[in-house]
């Protein structure tokens, strides 16, 4: 082994290692994403919900994108049956509130 | 005059000795679990409230910070960050909440801070945002609240309170739907 090689295997290593501990991004946590339990948002009192309210907005938005994934990452998901009657759920309740 | 100031040293080292002797002795109970006593306990947590007052002042709470976006984003961290300490709704305490020592405030509590009390002042409102903004990027020394600002950017903090202020009325669902990890969400291309 030349100087060299010893050289890049460490930078390498080191560079590797020192990612590894970094400022982990979001999407790091990804591995143990749940999926957003949407069709609850079925039982909820819909006289009290106010749809300029940011909290309701953000519930929207998030399943929305649950739904949309679902149309083409189903293996992914973690707990299919659930799936199954969320995506069918979603839609109505999509309807509802447009 | 010269035997005032006389005595006056007389007691300073005397004062001073002991504190020496009390420190070294073992004496001191430094378990989590013994509790301070009243003064102690109101001394740190002057230090801690009129210091963070003063460190938090020049701060200025964004715009937007109460945009669906911020609450989204925050309640995902929170969720993965803070709910081990902090509590989530329909978890009441658990390993760490019960045995930290100062004990992490229940943030799902309208009452875990003076935002809602005080709920009518703007002025203190904004003062409490700005306080829990910069307790989160610094932490506090000797507690169980780390500095999250070495490893997360100012926006990400503020996303954090700007869910907070949000997570004491969250049901369980709720809460479960705003701070689920959604992989869409991260612009995963189309
Ligand atoms: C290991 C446990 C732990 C974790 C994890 C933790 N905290 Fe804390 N936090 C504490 C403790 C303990 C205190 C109280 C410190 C004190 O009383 O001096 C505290 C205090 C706070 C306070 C001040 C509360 C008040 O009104 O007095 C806020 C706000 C806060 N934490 C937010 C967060 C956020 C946001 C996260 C996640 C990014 C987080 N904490 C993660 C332990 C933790």
């Amino acid at each position: 082994m030349n100087i060299k090689t010893i050289t890049a295997t460490l930078a390498l290593t080191t560079l590797a290692f020192t990612l590894s501990a970094q400022a982990h991004s979001p999407s790091e946590h990804m591995q143990d994403a749940e999926a957003p339990n949407c069709a609850a948002m079925e039982t909820m009192d819909h006289s009290k919900m106010k749809m300029d309210d940011p909290m309701m907005q953000a519930m929207m938005k998030q399943c929305m994108q649950a739904m949309h994934e679902g149309d083409h990452d189903d293996s992914e998901t973690p707990d299919e049956p659930e799936k199954h009657e969320k995506d069918g759920d979603t839609n109505n309740f999509k309807h509802k509130h447009k | 005059m010269k035997s005032y100031l006389k005595s006056l040293a007389l007691t300073g080292t005397v004062i001073l000795l002991g504190a020496g002797i009390y420190l070294y002795s073992g004496v001191y109970p430094m378990g989590a679990d013994t509790p301070h006593n009243s003064a102690t306990y109101w001394l740190l947590e002057t230090l801690r409230e009129r210091s963070v007052v003063r460190a938090a002042e020049e701060l200025v709470v964004p715009a937007d910070i109460k945009s669906a976006e911020r609450l989204l984003a925050g309640g995902a961290d929170y969720n993965d960050m803070c709910a081990s300490c902090h509590l989530k709704p329909g978890v009441t305490e658990n390993d760490f909440s019960l045995g930290l020592y100062p004990s992490p405030p229940n943030l799902t509590l309208s009452d875990s801070d003076e935002i809602q009390t005080q709920a009518a002042d703007v002025e203190a409102t904004n003062a409490a945002i700005k306080r829990q903004f910069w307790i989160i990027k610094h932490g506090i020394k000797a507690s169980g609240m780390p500095a999250w600002g070495a490893n997360h950017d100012d926006p990400r903090i503020w996303n954090m309170v700007a869910f907070l202020q949000r997570l004491p009325e969250l049901s369980a669902v709720q809460y479960q739907i705003l701070t689920a990890r959604n992989k869409a969400s991260k612009g995963h291309g189309h």
